[in-house]
């Protein structure tokens, strides 16, 4: 294991962002902190670079106990949310940074950072200052210098939080194959879901200080431990006081299956390929159905139909705890 | 007169621009420009003889070489206290920030005359707190240079700093911390990161700083006391020789003292462009 | 050295963790508790023993020193005109200062620049200068005939000048951050150019205004080299009470002194305390 958290916890003023997390993050792998703004995950990352200090609990970094380090002697590669970059330096000055301190041969620097930026792709802006590039390529080159110094994990805060959708698109895809050249113990930490199961290889769900649950992309959509996790790993629908995802709604024109509960569709919204139908039904429950454009011209449905809605078979159910949501 | 982006700007009846236009012009010029001009006049009245008859009288020259001196001295302590001060009340917590952060400003509102009895009162060799202490130890103050460069130090206190603050409190401290991920030390963070964003905003509050330590008149004048030549400084002189009725060399002095002054300023206006391309 | 054991007290205390704000900042390193124990001596040495020594020579006395200073004739009078005096032209820049702010982000006439750079001259220059440059103007040989040295113009005058930047510069960056935009909003909404003035522009500049003012009050009542060469330094007529505060030091009336510095202080400190106010509903409205 590459990071072992044990018993973290972190206060600030009276506010609990971290509540006794235990985690270890396996070497080598992609692991992304998901979870809600305000949750405690940015705060567990820092720890773990020591830019935070924890009020108790110990960190270990490839075996060694990191947990008074200073940020500086723990080897470790920091991607900041809005790049931080030296704004004084040059796009090669940047990323030679943590060579230089490290008081590295010219020339070896100098062949470093050669192989960094076309590996960023990057090359062509070497001698340009960063207000020169966009955000995207900021990011990028925050990227290959955190990389330089051969970290040995390499920690992302919202690295893609500052981008517009198109480039934080591309970066994750980049991202993603760029980990599986250079093979380093990744840890980012994000709020989009999306992101998080597209790029990790483990997902850690953190929410009010605490850790919800592990695991991979697909244990945390197919197996949520609770109720949250699967709230927030993809929408949700309450049908018959249990929670399921919309897409999962089967529904007829007629009581084909016992126990359909019969309603009406209330509003009919089309985005691209795919049909939201919001049914009233009949108990007074308001249930979001998701369905292909085909299937639904197929069944004709429009505002005023009356339908029979249910579980889709092997459908992923929950009893719902709290009031119906969306 | 056709600005797009600015319809508000361009539809301003012409007349309104034109009084607060003459308004301003004619008050700036009244208050500020016309006076400034005639003491350049007063001086050049007789060519470059006012300048060269003041730079031959030995007690201008003391006193020229000694308002160079502790200004450079207070400046300096002034700057290195100034940049601590500032990277301490943004990039830390203490108690009693605030509070500090509010008395910084205090020497803006007290009167140069008041700082002088402050430090007589604590500095002085007969009754001060401190004073007789220090006089035993070999430590002059009052009446020295030392109080001189503690007086201007007390005058120019908060300038620095209110130059500095918000400049880091803009950049934030995500290039610190990146830099310290890298394996920067503080000092290395300090010197590679931080120092060379908040430069010309240092730069800025030094230049503010020497305008306004070259002409201090009333702190100085207190401390100093009138020992002759000895601790006469260039503004003690211009007072004492304007009444002594040598308005020639006062105005000589005050001359030079505008001609530092304006040039510090220039000095700023050319570093502000620099300062927001940044 | 009594004071030093005080300072290391404070600090001693300042290095238990003490993370109340978030991220506002992060608790004292060893480094920076020591940069903070230097600093806190010297501002000690310089400013705040200083000041307490004043406060401590002027309340020795207990009331006596300072019924004896306010029943003094002269002294009453430094203080009412240059308190007056200062408040009067507090009130003229408030409005003067905000026309040239005005003016200077508003308007676009060529020399323009040059008008930036005047505003900056009274605080730049050594005041005893400005004393000096005054008079050359308004003095004894005046040159366009206006003498008003030696009288209560001169004192008005000479604070004009110095306090002159003070406004201009708080106002001027609000000003410029204030969107024309608001401004094309209020018009088109049917607002004339006066209502927009007054309902949209002025308050967005009255908490920078007031800060300036503040400023302005505080340096006015301050003030000393500009006025010693102009004002003719006329008991109950044209002395300004740090002129006072200056021949009472002369005279070697330190206990007198002290107790108008302290009256001075208090003033000031009233000035600071309202800036900070204003200032902090500033930032809570931003």
């Amino acid at each position: 294991m590459s990071i072992e958290i044990k018993g973290v916890n972190k206060m600030f003023g009276d506010f609990v962002a971290l509540d006794d997390v235990n985690v270890s993050l396996p070497t080598g792998q992609l692991t992304a902190l998901l979870g809600p703004s305000g949750g405690g995950k940015s705060t567990l990352l820092r720890i773990i670079a020591g830019l935070d200090a924890a009020d108790s609990g110990t960190i270990t970094i490839e075996g060694t106990n990191a947990t008074t380090l200073p940020p500086q002697k723990r080897n470790v590669g920091f991607v900041f949310q809005h790049y931080a970059v030296f704004k004084h330096m040059t796009v090669a000055k940047n990323v030679a940074f943590g060579l230089e301190i490290r008081k590295r041969p010219k020339d070896e620097i100098a062949a470093r950072v050669d192989e960094l930026l076309k590996l960023v792709h990057l090359s062509q802006f070497a001698h340009r200052l960063p207000s020169q590039l966009s955000g995207g390529q900021r990011q990028r080159m925050a990227l290959a210098r955190a990389l330089a110094v051969e970290p040995t994990v390499l920690l992302l805060d919202e690295p893609f939080g500052a981008l517009d959708a198109k480039v934080r698109k591309e970066l994750r895809d980049w991202l993603r194959r760029l980990h599986d050249e250079v093979h380093v113990t990744t840890v980012f930490v994000t709020h989009d879901q999306e992101e998080a199961m597209e790029v990790a290889d483990e997902i850690v769900v953190i929410n009010n200080g605490r850790v919800e649950q592990v695991g991979t992309p697909d244990q945390l959509y197919d197996e949520p431990a609770n109720d949250f996790v699967m709230g927030f790993l993809g929408e949700i629908t309450t049908l018959n006081g249990v929670m399921l995802r919309p897409h999962d709604i089967h529904v007829s024109l007629t009581p084909e299956v016992a126990g359909a509960a019969e309603g009406t569709i209330s509003r009919l919204l089309r985005v691209g390929f795919e049909v939201r139908a919001t049914v009233l039904t009949d108990d007074g429950e308001e249930v979001t159905v998701i369905l292909t454009r085909t299937h639904a011209r197929q069944l004709g449905l429009e505002t005023g139909v009356r339908v029979w809605v249910t579980p889709a078979a092997g459908a992923l159910t929950m009893p719902s705890l709290t009031a119906a949501a969306g | 007169m056709a600005s797009p982006s600015s319809t508000a700007v361009a539809n301003r009846s012409q007349v309104v621009t034109w009084v607060l236009r003459v308004l301003v012009v004619g008050y700036l010029l009244m208050l500020v420009a016309w006076p400034t001009a005639y003491v350049v006049k007063h001086t050049f009245a007789g060519g470059m003889t006012g300048i060269q008859d003041a730079l031959a009288d030995p007690d201008v020259v003391h006193a020229l070489k000694l308002t160079a001196q502790i200004a450079v001295a207070a400046v300096i302590i002034n700057t290195v206290f100034g940049v601590g001060m500032s990277l301490l009340l943004v990039r830390h917590t203490f108690i009693g920030k605030r509070a500090l952060s509010v008395l910084i400003d205090l020497p803006l509102s007290v009167s140069p005359v008041v700082v002088g009895l402050a430090l007589v009162l604590v500095y002085n060799g007969r009754f001060g707190w401190f004073g007789p202490f220090l006089e035993d130890h070999g430590l002059q103050i009052i009446f020295a240079k030392p109080g001189m460069i503690m007086a201007t130090c007390f005058v120019i206190l908060p300038l620095v700093i209110r130059e500095v603050v918000p400049v880091l409190e803009e950049l934030g401290d995500d290039q610190e911390q990146a830099a310290r991920s890298l394996g920067a030390s503080g000092r290395q963070t300090f010197l590679r990161i931080t120092l060379p964003s908040i430069k010309w905003a240092v730069v800025y509050g030094v230049v503010l700083s020497l305008a306004r330590a070259l002409g201090e008149f009333g702190a100085v004048k207190v401390v100093a006391g009138n020992v002759g030549g000895e601790t006469q400084v260039a503004t003690v002189l211009v007072q004492q020789k304007y009444q002594n009725f040598q308005q020639e060399t006062a105005y000589s002095v005050a001359f030079m003292l505008v001609f530092a002054a304006v040039l510090c300023l220039i000095v700023v206006a050319l570093l502000r462009p620099q300062d927001s391309q940044k | 050295m009594a004071s030093s054991v005080a300072v290391g007290g404070r600090s001693a205390r300042k290095r238990r963790p003490a993370s109340s704000s978030q991220k506002s900042g992060a608790a004292l390193t060893r480094t920076s508790a020591f940069g903070l124990g230097v600093s806190m001596i010297w501002f000690s040495l310089l400013v705040l023993i200083p000041l307490s020594a004043i406060i401590v020579k002027a309340t020795g006395g207990g009331w006596s020193t300072f019924e004896s200073v306010l029943t003094n004739d002269n002294t009453r009078a430094a203080l009412g005109l240059t308190v007056v005096a200062s408040l009067i032209i507090t009130a003229i820049n408030m409005v003067m200062g905000t026309i040239i702010a005005w003016v200077l982000v508003r308007d676009r006439f060529p020399g323009k620049a040059l008008l930036d750079l005047v505003i900056d001259i009274p605080f730049a220059m050594p005041t005893i200068v400005a004393g000096l440059v005054l008079l050359s103007l308004y003095g004894p040989q005046s040159p366009i005939g206006v003498e008003v040295s030696g009288t209560r113009w001169s004192v008005l005058l000479a604070i004009a000048f110095v306090t002159l930047p003070f406004v201009v510069r708080t106002v001027q960056p609000v000003l410029e951050e204030l969107e024309t935009d608001v401004e094309d909003a209020a018009a088109s909404l049917g607002a004339t150019r006066f209502t927009t003035f007054r309902r949209v522009i002025l308050p967005a500049l009255v908490p920078a205004i007031f800060a300036g003012a503040a400023l302005s009050f505080a340096r006015g009542i301050s003030e000393y080299g500009a006025l010693v060469l102009i004002s003719g330094n006329l008991p109950r007529s044209t002395e300004v009470v740090s002129v006072r505060l200056f021949s009472f030091l002369e005279g070697g009336n330190t206990e007198a002194a002290a107790a108008v510095a302290t009256i001075m202080l208090v003033i000031a400190l009233l000035a600071i305390v309202t800036l900070d106010v204003v200032q902090r509903r500033v930032a809570r409205r931003g």
